[in-house]
């Protein structure tokens, strides 16, 4: 049976990394403005914000599809894909350019959100297996 | 040996290491090892100096207030302690925003740039970057751009502009003009549309006549003008007219002015000296001078003639037209001559066919003029003499006339309208500075009265009248906005008042005083500002609010 609190999971998630990408892009810029931020430093986080939008999309969708069709491969490829995500949520807690406290508590929270989802997911796993 | 010399040349060239301790950071801290006034930071000074002290100059010193939380330095003087003294407290400021910085990996970002220091190896560089008056980040490609654009340039076509200098195959077309004293200076150029008149100072002596350039009729015209900048068209100048001037100043007009008169000695004399040019430029519209003409004032100097004054004109034609000078834009300006024209014979007066063009009057003599007073006071003797009406200027002139017995009525009359109104009387007025002929509306017609001097009326009209003065009445009104108001003249009015002239027996004379007057009226009504009506509420119900009921 599809694991209900990782189906919910994945909707908050969804909703949750849509107020992400925008509030840190909107730092990004506001950064860009106020502090000097030289190209070579934008252009490396700018870059790792799309792509991490780009990877959250496919890890959601497999995820949910994974869940939903009670198939374990689509789910383990996402929870690979988690990992990179967490990698990035990292990056952009730690090694970003400017680290503003609103950073440190969104990816705190997107950080927390990853982790229930990855226990979530290997008992999804398991159940299916 | 070379190596630690190196090290150790480089580690002088090296600046300053940049303080970043708010407990020893002090701006106050002026005086080297002495204590400054109200300067609670300053390590020079003691106990005993932060007594005297009445407030703390720098209260606080923090890093960066973006960051988190920063240390803070704070300095204050408890004054409530006896002696006062200063209380430091090394504090952690916390920066509640949201938004504040909680770390950076970029290391440069909380202070500023230490400059490069200059070596032998760099200075080259640093050069091309920051010795100019601006500094470039990128030296190389900026000149790179400016030289791909200027051969483009020169395939573009040039135009003269306003105010460009007059471009002559050497230099510039001259306007000799006086600079700091009345001298002439022969580097003032002339400026396209830019209609100049200067008068100058030039010393000649009768010993230098050949040598003086300036004097030459030669130095104005040997230059011809490119027609325009930058092009290889030139255009020549030629001599439109010359007018001799002799040495007690009547002026001639020659006939067949093409000869070029250099100057020469006549008769211990030095003649053909240039005493005024006046330049005319045709031009087109697309900035392009396509005539150009001199006319040339010669005159004489004697031995005694240390300096001669020169006048310089130029001025600007467009082609294909006939230039009119306006007395305002459009309201008339105070001084400028009265702009005034007739209909032309042989145009009917229907209202509706488009009026045809006035004539206008370009010669000065020909506009509303009044007799001009003259130093002998004979009316008959001072035919001609006219002065042009200027706007906002009242003014009287007259003269006086010997009537003799064998003077007869009507052609003293005629010859006395003729002194008073002048040759050619004009119809119009124009009622603005700017008004074009074809607009006939913006035309005023002169209306003319006679009025009688005496009081009571003969009824015997068999004695002659006479007119005597002629009085001008020109009523304008302010025409516009409140704040820059132009001069409308609405009304003009031309009253000859007439007396009679009783036959004088055989012998006798009598002198009659004759004057004309121009008068301005303002009659301008108060002016009401104009303000915007207050908005309304419009509040109305639909059309068909009460639908079915009505």
């Amino acid at each position: 049976l599809s694991s209900v609190p990782l189906q919910f999971l994945f909707y908050v998630n969804g909703i949750y990394y849509i107020f992400y990408f925008v509030a840190t892009l909107a730092m990004i810029i506001y950064k860009s403005q106020v502090f000097s931020y030289p190209d070579d430093f934008l252009a490396p986080d700018l870059a790792l914000l799309f792509i991490m939008a780009i990877l959250e999309v496919l890890r959601l969708y497999l995820g949910s599809m994974g869940n939903l069709t009670e198939e374990e491969a689509p789910l383990g490829l996402s929870l690979v894909i988690t990992v990179g995500s967490v990698i990035l949520s990292v990056y952009f807690l730690v090694w970003q350019t400017y680290i503003l406290k609103a950073d440190v508590i969104i990816n705190a929270v997107l950080l927390f959100t990853y982790g229930l989802e990855s226990v979530l997911k290997v008992i999804a796993i398991a159940a299916f297996v | 040996p070379p190596e630690t010399r190196g090290a150790a040349r480089a580690r002088t060239r090296s600046g300053p290491a940049p303080v970043t301790d708010v407990a020893k950071l002090c701006v106050c801290d002026l005086l080297v090892a002495q204590c400054d006034v109200n300067c609670c930071c300053d390590p020079d000074c003691s106990a005993a100096d932060f007594s005297l002290f009445t407030t703390c100059s720098v209260p606080i010193v923090t890093g960066d207030s973006h960051l988190c939380s920063q240390k803070a330095a704070i300095y204050s003087l408890d004054v409530e302690a006896n002696p006062p003294e200063r209380i430091f407290k090394l504090i952690d400021q916390v920066n509640p925003s949201v938004f504040c910085i909680h770390a950076t990996n970029y290391k440069q970002a909380l202070s500023f740039n230490s400059p490069e220091m200059p070596t032998p190896e760099n200075f080259d560089q640093l050069l091309k970057q920051f010795g100019s008056a601006s500094f470039s980040a990128e030296p190389d490609s900026w000149r790179m751009n400016t030289d791909a654009q200027s051969p483009s340039d020169a395939n573009e076509t040039y135009r003269y502009e306003y105010g460009v200098p007059i471009q002559t195959a050497d230099a510039f077309l001259r306007l000799p003009s006086p600079v700091v004293s009345s001298w002439c200076s022969d580097a003032n150029p002339a400026g396209f549309l830019v209609n100049q008149a200067t008068k100058c100072t030039r010393s000649v002596s009768v010993e230098k006549c050949g040598n003086i350039q300036a004097a030459s009729m030669l130095f104005y015209i040997n230059s011809s003008i490119l027609a325009v900048p930058k092009s290889s068209q030139m255009v020549n100048i030629t001599v439109q007219s010359i007018v001799v001037q002799s040495l007690n100043g009547m002026r001639t007009l020659l006939n067949g002015s093409d000869l070029l008169r250099l100057p020469m000695i006549l008769d211990e004399l030095c003649i053909n000296i240039v005493l005024g040019v006046s330049y005319h430029i045709t031009y087109t519209d697309a900035g392009e001078i396509i005539e150009a003409a001199a006319s040339f004032v010669l005159g004489a100097i004697n031995k005694e003639a240390l300096s001669i004054q020169q006048s310089f004109e130029i001025s600007f034609t467009q082609v294909n037209t006939k230039p009119v000078p306006l007395s305002g834009n459009p309201g008339y300006v105070v001084g400028l001559p009265l702009r005034a024209g007739f209909r032309p014979p042989g145009y009917p007066f229907p209202v509706e066919i488009l009026f045809a063009a006035l004539v206008l009057n370009t010669n000065k003599y020909s506009q509303l003029t009044i007799l001009q007073s003259t130093s002998n006071q004979d009316c008959l003797a001072a035919q001609g003499a006219r002065t042009p009406v200027l706007f906002g200027y009242n003014m009287i002139s007259g003269c006086k006339l010997r009537i003799t017995a064998a003077m007869k009525c009507h052609p003293l009359t005629q010859t006395l309208l003729d002194l008073l109104k002048g040759q050619s009387f004009p119809e119009y007025v124009a009622s603005f500075g700017n008004s074009q002929a074809q607009d006939v509306l913006d035309w005023v017609p002169i209306t003319h009265l006679h009025t009688s001097e005496q009081r009571i009326y003969n009824t015997f009209q068999s004695s002659c009248q006479i007119p005597v003065s002629l009085e001008i009445e020109v009523k304008w009104t302010k025409y516009g906005s409140l704040v820059n108001p132009q001069a409308r003249i609405v009304n003009v009015t031309a009253t000859i008042t007439t007396t009679t002239a009783k036959q004088l027996p055989s012998g006798r004379e009598r002198t009659i005083p004759i004057t004309s007057s121009v008068v301005f009226t303002d009659i301008s009504s108060p002016a009401e500002p104009g303000y915007k009506a207050w908005p309304t509420i419009n509040a109305k119900l639909p059309f068909d609010f009460f639908f079915p009921f009505v």
